[in-house]
């Protein structure tokens, strides 16, 4: 008997679960996937959102200032990539300018204070960011705005909190659950039974909540595709958003932690089985949109396309309450800014809504901090040699692009929450997020998989059950 | 910190070829700085033949090839370093770099050769419209599964882009029992030389549909469908889809030269060929730093390869003697009409001894055309060519004496005209 049963492992149940884990509670997360954090929170802008743009009063509003504030405390913790870059609205029209005044009240509104927003002309914005183009003619300055990496929030999330006694149930899809005095889940591999049931499903929040009762909302995919560029060409220092419509904030241009460039999203409502498709359409929109706010830009950098789907809720701001069933709490809807909302929603659910249905008293075991992860590239020579004399393994490039070494990925793979997948490995370490795009390393990647996972190399797979990338031996063993 | 004379970053066909060379002129300390398990690079894994027919006047494999070369280092003592990544190269031509034997050194050098190599266009890259399942993989890839690991990645297989290591996978994957349902060209005109396509797909029955693309990838876990379209000029063309049932798409989309190290270090690249800009020495523009082979531009042969880098090793070897002419009178080389790039694109002509030679391609398909090298309105040559195509690389000779004879020559134009 669990305690809490959170049902999904993105960005939100992962905080959600680390926020559990500081009490004497039994916590476990269900997934269906291979592997954490494979759906909206894999494929977004990876933005922490200064909170300039929510509508006042709304809970996105109210979270994403929270969340903002908590990010770089939890960062630290964790060891989560975090770059204080600041954002700016940049405007194109005298029209768009306007909004961005409105924009500017909005973001007084939401809390932000002046020193958080600042109207800027175009030949100040000129000064910090010398390639907008020449529609550019005002904006606003956001220096809260950030950026970090969403997934490797998640698993780092999900791996302290495993550290702290947490249980993760990877391809655990949910199939039925029953409500008696408490909760039995029951997934295609086990049953579950659990006091308290969090639902942080996104875009299959409605389905999941209907297996419990009939749902007060309906979740849909809405899907982003975005371009990346090349580490080597620097065309944004700080988030470029465009002037939000009622469609969402629109192209983005976010320069991301280890130096590409991020071009989206679109935005489309699909069905569930094509979130993840990109299209021609989709990508011939994010040029045409990042070239209204940036000119020059070298599209023949351009290292991979993806998409992702957000979960867009039918009330339009995030679900976070107990539903008509005590004990099943709702999660959901939770699309942009959940990402910077994340953690202070989960500080919520945790005290204002578990803490009322069970009793929590804090551990004094509790262990804030995630062991650091060791990051080649960002040491000195000497700190690398020191390094080599504990393991070898850390001095083997494996990834010449990103320059990962052996140690990385060796340790990627150890790790509470670790890898298990050749994409799994590519989150983790970087492994394979190059411009070759793991042309040359996904062998040597399958090996280190392999061996440290003893398994067959053919039963390695690239991201899930299924995806085996070596399907036959042509020699006999040597 | 150790000195060398020079250190060459890449053990595959270009270094080997440049440091033989350079030791037949003179005695030298050389350090090749390998980052694989093995001397030889690519070419250990292309176990097909059609190697060494312009080097050597005979049909090789690839990996005996190479072999000729590494025991012609083991002979002459050249040192080499295996397991070795090379991190960084300065300016000042110090070269950081790691292995397990030694952790992270730095060393120097009086040259550094960049012997690099390519990589291949990737899926990512080209931006393919959907699903983003396993089984797409480049070309070289799959080869190094199959002739090194020794594992298969598909039974039915399709292939985007018929560059040469595409098109000799078709063969290879059919000979190892696979279905190559077909290889798909953008391109109204292969990107492959013509003896491959031949050799490889012709002689197998694999269709070849030039100005199509693949413009769906379809499957959850694992690639299961393709959709093909003709495209009218890089557009596809509404309901021309052919669908293919498949577990693996290769792609053979391009090669592009490996430069981060040299973009790090500060030397310039040339956009048309995604190599540095060298000169007829085939040194960068940083002083005492010099590239060949495929980190310099993408060549049809590895024979050429090694014809290249024996040059370039020859150049080295002039530079450490203190041979080379300052840069002084430069000529700069412009693609003109037609023509999509030229290596080296500037000569030092004092530098030159009988004559110079240049490597081009075109941008498109030619029959009985001319290429005209002229400098202003003076006419250097022209050669007569019957058939021009963009995957087979050209050669031009000049005289010193052509040069010589035009006075203040600063600028050569090559170009192609009817």
């Amino acid at each position: 008997m669990f305690d809490v049963i959170i049902i999904g492992a993105g960005i939100i149940g992962a905080t959600i679960s680390r926020e559990l884990s500081k009490y004497n509670l039994k916590t476990v997360i269900l997934e269906k996937e291979f592997d954490v954090a494979m759906e909206a929170t894999m494929a977004n802008s990876a933005i922490v959102h200064s909170g300039h743009d929510p509508i006042p009063g709304t809970l996105k509003a109210k979270f994403n200032i929270l969340g903002n504030r908590m990010y770089k405390q939890m960062s630290k913790e964790l060891d989560i990539p975090y770059m204080e870059c600041g954002g700016m609205v940049l405007a194109t029209s005298d029209e768009e300018l306007t909004l961005v005044k409105e924009l500017y009240q909005r973001a007084l509104e939401n809390g932000l204070n002046k020193k958080e927003v600042i109207l800027l002309s175009r030949d100040k914005i000129l000064e910090l960011e010398p390639n907008i183009s020449d529609l550019v003619n005002g904006g606003l300055y956001l220096p809260t705005t950030a950026v970090t990496l969403p997934w490797e929030a998640a698993i780092a999330n999900i791996e302290n909190a495993m550290d702290n006694g947490v249980k993760l149930k990877l391809e655990n899809k949910v199939l039925k659950i029953e409500k008696k005095e408490h909760f039995i889940v029951t997934t295609n591999k086990d049953v579950y039974e659990g006091k308290v049931l969090i639902n942080a499903t996104g875009i299959h929040g409605s389905n999941i909540a209907n297996l419990v009762t009939k749902a007060s909302f309906k979740t849909r995919a809405r899907r982003g595709e975005y371009y990346v560029l090349d580490k080597d060409v620097t065309i944004a220092n700080s988030v470029l958003y465009p002037v939000p419509t009622e469609k969402g904030k629109g192209v983005i241009i976010t320069p991301q932690y280890h130096g590409n460039t991020l071009l989206g999203p679109t935005s489309e409502f699909v069905s569930f089985e094509d979130i993840s498709k990109t299209t021609a359409r989709g990508l011939e929109y994010i040029k045409n949109g990042s070239q209204k706010l940036l000119k020059n830009i070298p599209f023949h950098k351009v290292v991979r396309s993806f998409a992702g789907g957000r979960a867009t809720s039918s009330n339009e701001d995030f679900i976070i309450e107990e539903s008509a069933v005590p004990g099943f709490i709702n999660v959901c809807g939770i699309e942009s800014p959940g990402l910077t909302a994340a953690p202070a929603i989960a500080v919520y659910v945790v005290e204002e809504i578990v803490g009322k249905k069970l009793k929590m008293i804090k551990k004094d075991n509790y262990n804030p901090n995630r062991k650091p992860v060791v990051r080649t590239i960002e040491m000195t020579k000497d700190e690398l040699n020191e390094l080599y004399k504990i393991d070898k393994k850390y001095s083997k490039m494996i990834c010449r692009c990103e320059k990962v070494t052996e140690g990385e990925i060796v340790d990627s793979i150890n790790r509470n929450c670790g890898a298990r997948s050749v994409v799994g490995v590519k989150n983790r370490s970087r492994a394979g997020s190059g411009r070759c795009q793991g042309g040359f390393c996904q062998s040597e990647v399958i090996n280190i998989l392999s061996r440290e996972l003893k398994i067959d190399k053919r039963s390695v797979v690239y991201s899930k059950t299924g995806s085996e990338i070596l399907i036959e031996k042509t020699k006999g063993e040597l | 910190m150790k000195k060398y004379d020079v250190i060459i970053i890449g053990g595959g066909s270009a270094g080997l070829a440049a440091a033989l060379e350079i030791n037949k002129h003179r005695k030298s300390k050389i350090l090749i700085l390998e980052r694989d398990a093995e001397l030889g690079g690519i070419l250990l894994q292309c176990i097909h033949n059609g190697f060494g027919l312009k080097v050597f006047k005979e049909e090789l494999t690839g990996p005996e090839y190479a072999e000729r070369f590494i025991n012609e280092l083991h002979e002459k003592g050249i040192e080499y370093k295996l397991n070795s990544m090379v991190i960084k190269l300065h300016p000042n031509k110090t070269v950081e770099y790691a292995n397990v034997d030694e952790g992270f050194i730095t060393i120097g050098a009086k040259a550094v050769i960049l012997t690099m190599g390519c990589y291949e266009r990737s899926a990512g890259a080209i931006g393919l419209p959907g699903n983003r399942p396993s089984g797409v993989m480049t070309a070289g890839a799959a080869q190094k599964y199959l002739n090194i690991d020794g594992y298969l990645v598909g039974k039915n297989i399709f292939i985007l882009g018929s560059g040469d290591i595409g098109l000799i996978m078709a063969r290879r994957m059919v000979l190892e029992g696979a279905n190559v349902l077909g290889v798909a060209e953008i391109l109204p005109f292969s990107s492959g030389l013509k003896r491959n396509i031949v050799q490889c797909l012709e002689d197998y029955d694999i269709p070849l549909y030039l100005s199509h693309t693949v413009t769906e990838i379809i499957g959850k876990n694992k690639i299961e469908k393709i959709k093909l379209s003709k495209v009218d000029n890089f557009i596809p063309i509404p309901g021309t889809e052919i669908e293919f049932e498949v577990d693996t798409l290769l792609l053979s989309v391009g090669l592009i030269p490996e430069n981060g190290l040299s973009e790090v270090c500060g030397i310039k690249i040339d956009p048309r060929t995604k190599g540095p800009i060298v000169n007829e020495s085939y040194q960068t523009n940083i002083d005492g730093i010099f590239a060949c082979g495929n980190v310099l531009h993408v060549h049809d042969l590895v024979d050429f390869v090694t014809e290249e880098s024996r040059k370039a090793g020859l150049a080295v070897s002039k530079y450490l003697d203190k041979q080379l002419a300052e840069t002084k009178n430069m000529i700069e080389l412009i693609p003109g009409e037609g023509v999509a790039y030229i290596v080296p694109q500037h000569v030092n002509i004092d530098n030159i001894t009988d004559k110079v030679e240049f490597f081009l391609r075109v941008k498109k398909e030619y029959k009985d055309v001319n290429f005209v090298v002229r400098s202003g309105e003076n006419i250097i040559k022209t050669n007569k060519k019957r058939h021009l195509a963009p995957a087979e690389m050209e050669q031009i000779k000049l005289k010193l004496i052509d040069l010589e004879n035009i006075k203040d020559i600063k600028t050569i134009v090559i170009e192609v005209t009817k």
